[in-house]
């Protein structure tokens, strides 16, 4: 294996194939706060990309709700039950990951850690994840805000990783990770189903389709990248949750790309499961009204911080420009800048793409109705 | 252990195949006969030498296999001249021939060098610059071919499928528009995936020059059937005779056997080193 430096766990890791970043990454910001799990960007995905025989089960984009939604079932607890000693350091101020990777902890044999899921647990997305789980109490009730029940939606696509664990998986190299952009591709022609990279990816992000015998996952409509626009699941995204882009390492971040600002400057947003170990590509900004001892297992120690900061959000002019802009044009917007009241969205040379006042102006309309003398209610 | 393996292998196939016991081998003796039969049943293989291979873990490239199962692989091979074939009989109880998630298939392949030569590949799959030539049996293919339908209900009986767009109402009278658009929804097909599509062969041809390599070969060239005995799996493969291999010029075959129900896939498999071949 080869030493890799991974930024989101602070150190250098072992993989499979030595560093080769990039020249783009592709990257995106999801919102969870914004998320209402309607389920269009699910749709949107599953139309344009996986309505065919073999593909029934295959959702490439995902909504489930945590913390008992899972698809396929326990993704994320059996991976998390695998891994050991998943705990964080510091050193010289910065987080520093002190556990094993699934590369690092692979087994006698294996390329990766990984488990594989089988056709029950792609069977019920969605089933009973958001019933009560157990009785309530004679005269029980919630406190406002409340601390004991909650729970958030959690919008999944492939994470496009630095270091794909499904690409480290395939003993036959039929996916690769292209150079232009870091979007993660099966090869249709040379992949023979050998299902590797759906054990290996811990995200279970690859589906096995049984009609092909080839493994398959979301592409991220690269088609539209290609022509600067964003995937179908962004631009259907009902709750403007989601912003898409490119994302720069640490130490190259700009802070007028979208991206970089919410990351690396911001800190607000947070990679998934950083303790994998693959550097994933789809960033989180946490949800507020979640204890932290739970979101911190997810999107690692920055998450009280990144709480914080977006609480804060209303203070913070720059902030509250540029997460008005999230849905706000198809275009991927490459630059990002606040003007006066104003948040602008432009192409990699400045040209304006979109103009969104981040400051909606207020009109108060009287109960009475001078001009038509009528008394109207005054609801929104 | 294996020598009760071996005994209990000697023992079916004199149940379902011959009527007296046959010594084994050291190598696979080709028997020259009129004409090759598919059929494992046939009695064209009754007579015909017996080769008993004992398989080995493949352990030598992640992902590996670490607990063996396959203990040995019963080889017959006959040859019309132009065609050579070879009988596979192995062990396993469980009949795995269903496509899916953890779902793997049964299955067994014959490797031979690309060129007759003392100095053979590696048998692992060969290595760069010596060619193998695999033919590759797969239980799901030959379900398929024997009239299994490709379709997810013949999979998931119970399954109920909303819709899909290639058999939406407009495209009903356009079988053109219909196939464009299932292969929309089907890259692997779209691009022309020897392995995705609909077969009317249970064997694959493919050349590989070392791990990692493998790839369908320029032409499809083999044939085959395979059987479910009632302890495991009876599969004859048929290709064209090596070029240059002749009763003057002995030959090596390399065999690998996969368990579907033991999670063998790909690199995770038992196989063989390189066995003799000569032509009687």
């Amino acid at each position: 294996m080869a030493r890799v430096n991974n930024w989101q766990l602070g150190r250098e890791m072992s993989y499979w194939y030595p560093e080769s970043r990039p020249q783009k990454q592709f990257a995106a910001v999801f919102d969870t706060n914004k998320c209402i799990a309607c389920q269009t960007c699910t749709l949107a995905c599953k139309t344009t990309w996986t309505s065919g025989k073999g593909q029934e089960y295959m959702l490439w984009n995902n909504v489930e709700s945590k913390p008992y939604g899972s698809y396929p079932l326990a993704w994320d607890l059996n991976l998390l039950s695998l891994l050991d000693g998943q705990n964080w350091g510091e050193e010289n101020g910065q987080s520093v990951y002190k556990g094993s990777t699934i590369f690092e902890s692979a087994p006698a044999g294996e390329r990766v850690l990984g488990w594989r899921p089988e056709d029950e647990d792609y069977a019920y997305p969605n089933v009973g994840e958001d019933d009560c789980a157990g009785g309530i109490e004679h005269g029980a009730s919630i406190d406002i805000p409340h601390q004991m029940a909650w729970f958030y939606y959690l919008a999944r696509i492939c994470n496009h990783c630095t270091y794909p664990g499904c690409l480290a998986s395939c003993p036959r190299g039929s996916i690769y990770k292209r150079p232009e952009d870091g979007i993660v591709l099966v090869d249709q022609n040379r992949c023979r189903g050998y299902q590797e990279c759906v054990r290996g990816c811990p995200y279970k992000k690859v589906f096995f389709n049984p009609m092909t015998s080839t493994s398959e996952k979301c592409i991220a409509c690269y088609p539209k990248i290609e022509q600067g626009l964003s995937p179908q699941c962004f631009a259907n995204c009902i709750g403007k949750i989601r912003v898409a882009g490119f994302i720069n390492t640490p130490d190259k971040a700009e802070a007028d790309n979208p991206i970089d600002y919410l990351v690396h400057i911001k800190k607000v947003a947070l990679p998934l499961f950083p303790q994998f170990g693959l550097e994933p590509n789809v960033y989180y900004i946490p949800p507020i009204h979640v204890p932290t001892a739970f979101t911190r297992q997810m999107f690692g120690p920055g998450t009280d911080k990144a709480v914080e900061i977006y609480r804060n959000a209303p203070n913070d002019p720059d902030l509250t420009s540029l997460l008005g802009l999230f849905g706000s044009t198809e275009a991927i917007m490459r630059k990002w800048k606040r003007v006066g009241d104003k948040a602008i969205g432009m192409d990699e040379n400045g040209k304006e793409l979109v103009n969104v006042p981040f400051k909606e102006p207020v009109h108060i309309r009287p109960a009475y109705d001078k001009l038509y003398q009528i008394t109207r209610t005054n609801c929104p | 252990m294996r020598f009760v393996t071996s005994l209990t292998i000697l023992a079916l196939l004199c149940a379902t195949s011959c009527n007296k016991v046959q010594v084994p081998t050291p190598e696979v003796n080709v028997a020259q006969v009129k004409e090759i039969s598919l059929d494992p049943n046939a009695a064209v293989w009754d007579a015909v030498s017996l080769h008993a291979s004992k398989m080995i873990l493949q352990d030598l490239v992640e992902p590996r296999l670490l607990e063996p199962s396959t203990s040995e692989v019963m080889v017959k091979a006959i040859t019309n001249g132009s065609e050579i074939a070879f009988r596979l009989e192995w062990l396993d109880e469980s009949q795995s021939d269903m496509p899916g998630p953890r779902h793997f298939i049964d299955g067994c392949a014959v490797q031979l060098p690309s060129k007759v030569d003392p100095n053979v590949p590696a048998p692992q799959m060969g290595e760069v610059g010596k060619t193998v030539e695999i033919s590759y049996w797969r239980a799901d293919w030959q379900a398929i071919v024997e009239g299994r339908a490709d379709n997810i209900n013949a999979i998931y009986p119970n399954a109920s499928i909303d819709h899909y767009p290639a058999e939406a109402k407009p495209l009903e009278n356009n079988p053109q528009a219909q196939a464009e658009t299932a292969a929309r929804y089907a890259p692997a097909r779209a691009l022309g995936n020897r392995r995705s599509g609909p077969r009317d062969q249970p064997v694959e041809d493919l050349i590989a020059e070392g791990p990692s390599t493998l790839s369908p070969a320029p032409n499809a060239v083999s044939k085959g059937k395979g059987v479910k005995t009632l302890k495991g799996w009876a599969v004859v493969i048929s290709r064209p005779m090596p070029a240059g291999f002749s009763a003057a010029t002995p030959s090596q075959i390399a065999f690998a056997v996969w368990e579907g129900s033991h999670i063998e896939v790909g690199a995770r498999k038992m196989r063989t080193g390189w066995v003799p071949m000569i032509l009687k």
